[in-house]
């Protein structure tokens, strides 16, 4: 069977639908996608949104034989959970912060103290889960670096700590500086917490470099992938009481709403959402592999 | 009516089936699959059925030959085939014969 003349190839419709899909699949089929769609002579359009309605289920449900090797698919994994896991972390605070501790319990409602409840219960044994698991890793890294005198990964590995301290100081001197009886307004609180964000995302990134430059593996990596999916799982908990809680809170506490702008909620719990799908999804990958090892 | 029933077609049991005949690469298997059966199959969901075949070892890739890499059924695959042909051929001569005696229609 000959395949007709070459049409031009790698629209940048398809190469945008081929970038949505996870990397082991792009480097598996990429090329061969190309040649059919040059073969074929296909809509870019049409072939574009056949590729990207794929994408999704590529990402949640991956191959097994398209996993690079076990230990490369565990660290990926742990770092992504790292990640995303601290911007939850970040967002569950902003909850706690905008809601339980301005006392925004509305006649006490059931469902909304429920919430609340279930939210703090599994926000912490998430944060425990992941710091069990994840210790023992961290430290055979510290370990390895320090033995081969490494004060880059030492920094690296050291960074959580050194980002949350800065912060934490930082967070203490501004609150002392600009704040009043009833705390700092809106726009410093706003500063806070981006600043917060953005030193949960350097402690995340600091042991993920690490982890891609020390290769560690053994029974350290699989016990802090195994608790990354379990901590990634029990976060879900966590998210799905804030998602019930924040529109629980808009149904029947119109002040909270009315105070904090209509749409910031929604942008906060597409961000919940967003966060909480890529830790899952990438914790799921992990344990697969982990399980496979 | 009946040309819409060509989305339930199951597109992973066509890419077997064009597989049982000789290995084939992607636009192989889209036009085999075409011309053969009628159903037209997109880039997309071509190669997530191509993944998950490969994944349950129900096809395995060969050499590539530049970037078309051809595909061959394997003896897991065949016996799946098989299995599936049967059972679809089962309900077949059933439905076709209880439309011959009730309908008094033989079918084309």
């Amino acid at each position: 069977m000959k395949p007709p003349a070459q049409v031009p190839s790698g629209t940048p419709l398809c190469r945008a639908a081929l970038a949505l899909y996870p990397p082991s699949w792009r480097a598996r089929y990429a090329d061969e996608v190309r040649a059919l769609l040059d073969d074929s002579g296909a809509s870019p359009a049409a072939a574009a949104a056949s590729l990207a309605a794929r994408a999704l289920p590529a990402w949640v449900r991956p191959s097994r034989h398209l996993y690079d090797d076990g230990p490369a698919r565990m660290r990926a994994s742990v770092a992504t959970v790292l990640m995303a896991g601290s911007m939850l972390t970040g967002l569950g605070l902003v909850f706690v912060q905008l809601t339980q501790a301005q006392g925004l319990r509305p006649g006490q409602h059931p469902v909304i103290g429920w919430c609340y409840a279930v939210f703090d219960v599994a926000f912490v044994l998430s944060l425990l889960v992941a710091a069990a698991g994840g210790l023992p890793l961290w430290f055979l890294m510290l370990r390895r670096a320090c033995r081969e005198v490494s004060p880059r990964d030492v920094t690296y590995l050291l960074l959580p700590v050194m980002a949350s301290v800065s912060y934490l100081a930082a967070m203490i001197a501004t609150i002392r500086r600009v704040g009043g009886p009833d705390g700092v307004g809106p726009g410093w609180f706003g500063v806070i917490i981006l600043a917060g964000f953005v030193a949960a995302a350097v402690a995340a990134a600091g042991p993920g470099v690490a982890l891609r430059r020390l290769r560690p593996r053994g029974p350290a990596l699989r016990l802090a992938t195994t608790a990354a999916a379990l901590a990634a799982r029990i976060m879900l908990v966590a998210v799905a009481a804030v998602i019930v809680a924040v529109i629980g809170l808009c149904v029947w506490a119109p002040d909270f709403a009315g105070h904090h702008h209509a749409t910031l909620p929604g942008v906060y719990l597409v961000l919940m959402a967003a966060a909480a799908a890529v830790t899952v999804v990438s914790a799921s990958r992990g344990a697969r592999a982990a399980r496979a090892s | 009516m009946t040309d819409k029933l060509d989305r339930w077609a199951d597109p992973p049991l066509l890419v077997l089936a064009s597989l049982a005949g000789e290995p084939k690469h992607g636009y192989a298997i889209t036009q085999d699959v075409a011309q053969t059966m009628g159903v037209r199959l997109s880039a997309g969901t071509l190669y997530a059925v191509i993944a998950r075949l490969e994944a349950r070892g129900l096809i395995e890739p060969l050499e590539a030959e530049d970037r078309r890499r051809p595909y061959r059924i394997t003896a897991a695959g065949a016996t799946v085939l098989a299995r599936q042909s049967e059972r679809m051929s089962k309900v077949a001569s059933l439905a076709q014969a209880r439309l011959s005696t009730n309908l008094g229609w033989a079918g084309a």
